[in-house]
């Protein structure tokens, strides 16, 4: 191959990508149309378009047996379309399996393995949706050509002329009708909606191609619709209001230019955008494409910016300290300050990816389970137009997949069942999520199934039945307990909450909830911040390091009165003493030990973030609080600094790494164990 | 053909690396310890915009601690996506050694040095240890595979 494929490929995997998504979407809108046994055209046309495009560019890049799936899909679509837009239900799950077998070896092909060839009965089955299939290969070798202007072949793919073509072989006339609107036809009702519903009975419209430009009279627009059709012109003409309509056949001698239309009115400018987007191909405009890597670095470049500033601010300070006049110089600072402010918001943003997008293939989850449990059910997406940090949205979409897939497994009752619980026979998993302030968003997932049996999970895991849904979820996040509770319930594994808790709550350092109501169903909630890569955070100083917390993750920062300190008994002077706050009694954790540099103080120090972990308040005391700022968050990606209760590091601007700390995290990791270890390794040189 | 290493110094012995495998070196400044980290890491440091942990050469072959000096070194070396500094307590040298040069170590020191030192290069009177970058950082199975 002269083309280097390597330098083609993510080009073409991202688009492919793509399509295969809107593909997905338009098949399963069919399905839906053809269990209610009725036509949707656009969705056939649509699909048909994302195919096409598939196999054109799997074609460039010479995977052959792609081109040859989508060929036969496309093929059967094209007996839908013959039959204005009406699929029949069998024909569904082939073209699923085509679409899953396209996805297969698109996938196979980006993982650099060999694409697997394409499966004899797939392509039998295929075939079998083609109705005309024995006559069509010689139908193919016949000889008619079409006669099209320049102007209007430009505007045709050739998927269009070989449509055209093959209507000519099959005996239908290939014709260019054009329908010029008026004011007095569009208040008749004839507009360029209703002519084509009226020809789609009369013919196949192949494509509508408005025509601009000045006419013979004062209209300035012509709709030319390619058709394909054994009726007569006068019905034809009749159906688009008679003349100035007129019919050119595209078989034979090359049509006029641009016909004169009589009348004297304002095109019908509602059809006029339409057929103009139609015509416009699928691409949205304005929207550009560009690889996550590049965001990527703008933000790298950005990061450095804002360390950058951090230095300058130190400089200044210095100098002011010094008694330098340096007021000036402290303006142009504040103002360089809120640029980059506005340019952070600026590259999020670039980064930010719809919900909606995000969730695109979460039907498909849902009717893949449908098959697979038997169960009914349908997925209602209520998300809006909310939008996520393309590397939240990365991570949190597993943690999505786990529960509804979860919701299908477990907590949805057989028909039966539902029926007898005096339930709709279907049940229904909604996802929903709506924008909170505060830089995080807030995403449910819930069902209307049987609910968690409280009972019958302790007792799968051997403990009391938990009091609260927050010991409950805890207990059901317990790894490889399975929320499968109830013996009839038939599909297999337990999926693993442990792994949603982990993505929610460690790695996104969001938050997540359960409330679960027997025979009535379960909702899970889920918080996790906008954006994990440039934060505001507290500075603060613990044991002579300096150390950064998200603001987010903390509720409140209090000051520590020694002499209001209790200790419960039991704890030696290891353990956690309790602070009162606002009349509550909350846990006081000192910081230091959980870091390992407990130098032996008697006494916490002075200040205290209050965070929750696992629902309940609990402080860490520090000893001095140093500023409020905002930092770039650096993922601690080697082994052998990957450790539980540290986010990342970032810079403060004294090019020294200072940690950012997930202090529930490291709570829960370390509560135990700092006690134990005391006293403390004195870790590394400072 | 003989190749560039980067030479340096832990505890009094001299020690090599295939410059190959060295991205540069820093001086050392200090390194931000990391709570849990294993004992062998003196903490993180920051070269070039990147978080680096660094390995203690003294602790990772059970020298005692000693003073950090003006002459202390960071080796930053990559390892496959990974990027680890060593930190030791002196480099000052490069030198070509070529294959021949190269012993397989005694079979005691082998044992001892826990697979540390794959060769040693013996240059009239000095003795260079061309150490195994990969297991002194540890975590071998993540290079494995």
């Amino acid at each position: 191959m002269s083309v280097d494929l390597a330098d083609f490929l993510p080009a073409y995997l991202t688009e492919v990508e793509e399509l295969l998504g809107a593909a997905n979407t338009h098949l399963l809108a069919l399905e839906t149309a053809a269990r209610q046994r009725s036509a949707s055209p656009r969705h056939v046309r649509e699909l048909f378009r994302a195919l096409h495009t598939i196999k054109g560019l799997s074609a460039m890049i010479d995977v052959e047996t792609i081109v040859s799936i989508a060929h036969w899909m496309e093929t059967a679509l094209r007996q839908a379309d013959h039959a204005g837009g009406r699929l029949p239900e069998s024909s569904i799950e082939p073209l699923m399996e085509g679409l899953r077998a396209i996805e297969q070896r698109v996938r196979q092909l980006a993982l650099g393995k060999p694409i697997a060839e394409v499966p004899r009965a797939l392509l039998e089955r295929l075939e079998a949706l083609d109705l005309n299939a024995p006559g069509r290969a010689s139908t193919q070798t016949a000889s008619a050509r079409l006669e099209l202007e320049p102007t209007l072949a430009a505007k045709l793919s050739t998927s269009e002329q070989e449509q055209l073509l093959a209507g000519v072989n099959g005996g239908r006339r290939a014709i260019r009708l054009d329908y010029v609107p008026s004011a007095e036809r569009a208040a008749a009702g004839l507009t360029i909606n209703t002519v084509r519903e009226r020809l789609g009975k009369l013919a196949e419209i192949v494509k509508v191609i408005p025509v601009a430009g000045p006419t013979s009279g004062a209209g300035n627009l012509t709709f030319a619709l390619l058709l394909l059709t054994s009726t007569e012109d006068a019905v034809l003409l009749e159906a688009v209001g008679g003349p100035p309509a007129k019919v050119t056949p595209l078989s034979s001698v090359p049509a006029e230019p641009a016909p004169a239309p009589a009348a004297s009115a304002l095109p019908d400018e509602s059809s006029l955008f339409e057929e103009e987007r139609a015509a416009a191909e699928p691409r949205r405009a304005g929207v550009l494409r560009v690889e996550v890597s590049r965001l990527d670095e703008a933000l790298e470049r950005l990061a450095a910016l804002v360390v950058n500033r951090s230095k300058l601010a130190r400089a200044v300070a210095e100098l002011t300290a010094a008694g330098a006049p340096t007021r000036e110089l402290v303006q142009v600072l504040q103002e360089n300050a809120r640029q980059l402010r506005d340019l952070r918001a600026a590259i999020l943003h670039l980064r930010m990816v719809r919900v909606g997008d995000v969730l695109e293939r979460m039907p498909l989850l849902l009717r893949g389970l449908r098959r697979t449990t038997g169960k009914q059910a349908r997925l209602v997406m209520d998300v809006g137009d909310a939008e996520l940090d393309k590397a939240v949205a990365d991570r949190l979409l597993p943690a999505l997949v786990h529960l509804v897939r979860n919701a299908m497994d477990h907590a949805l009752e057989r028909p039966d069942e539902r029926r007898a619980a005096g339930k709709p026979e279907e049940g229904v998993v909604r996802l929903a999520c709506h924008a909170r302030t505060s830089g995080r968003l807030e995403l449910t997932v819930s069902d209307d199934g049987r609910g968690v049996d409280v009972a019958a999970v302790a007792a799968r895991a051997g403990v009391p039945v938990p009091g609260s849904s927050a010991e409950l979820l805890e207990l059901l996040c317990r790894p490889g307990l399975s929320t499968r509770a109830s013996a009839n319930a038939t599909s297999g594994r337990g999926m693993g909450m442990d792994i949603v808790k982990r993505i929610i709550v460690d790695q996104l350092g969001g938050e997540l909830s359960l409330e679960t109501q027997p025979g009535k169903g379960t909702t899970f909630s889920l918080c996790v911040p906008l954006t994990i890569t440039i934060l505001d955070a507290f500075v603060f100083e613990c044991a002579a390091l300096r150390y950064a917390v998200p603001v987010s993750a903390v509720e409140e920062i209090i000051e520590v009165d020694t002499a209001h300190l209790v200790r419960p008994p039991g704890l030696g002077d290891g353990g956690v003493t309790l602070v009162e706050r606002r009349g509550q009694a909350v846990p006081l954790v000192r910081l230091e030990r959980l870091l390992q540099r407990d130098d032996g103080r008697a006494a916490p120090g002075p200040k205290a973030f209050v965070v929750r972990q696992r629902g309940t308040p609990v402080a860490f005391a520090v000893d001095r609080l140093l500023g409020q700022q905002e930092i770039v968050l650096r993922p601690l990606e080697d082994p052998l600094v990957q450790v539980p209760g540290v986010a990342g590091a970032t810079d403060l601007g004294d090019g020294q790494p200072t940690l950012v700390l997930d202090l529930p995290a490291l709570g829960a990791a370390r509560g135990g164990a700092a006690r134990a270890e005391r006293p403390a390794q004195r870790g590394g040189v400072a | 053909m003989s190749t560039l290493h980067v030479v340096f110094k832990v505890a009094g012995a001299e020690y090599a690396i295939p410059a190959s495998e060295v991205l540069q070196m820093e001086s050392f400044t200090g390194a931000t310890p990391v709570p849990g980290a294993p004992p062998h890491v003196a903490g993180l440091v920051q070269v070039r915009g990147r978080v680096v942990p660094v390995v203690d050469a003294r602790a990772r072959f059970g020298m005692p601690a000693a003073e950090r000096t003006l002459d202390s070194r960071v080796v930053v070396g990559q390892l496959g996506t990974r990027t680890v500094g060593l930190l030791v307590d002196s480099a000052r040298e490069v030198m070509k050694l070529a294959p021949e040069q190269l012993q397989p170590p005694p079979p005691l020191v082998a044992e001892q040095a826990r697979g540390f030192v794959k060769a040693v290069a013996q240059l009239g009177p000095r003795l260079v240890m061309l150490i195994d970058f990969s297991r002194v950082i540890g975590e071998e199975k993540v290079h494995a595979d």
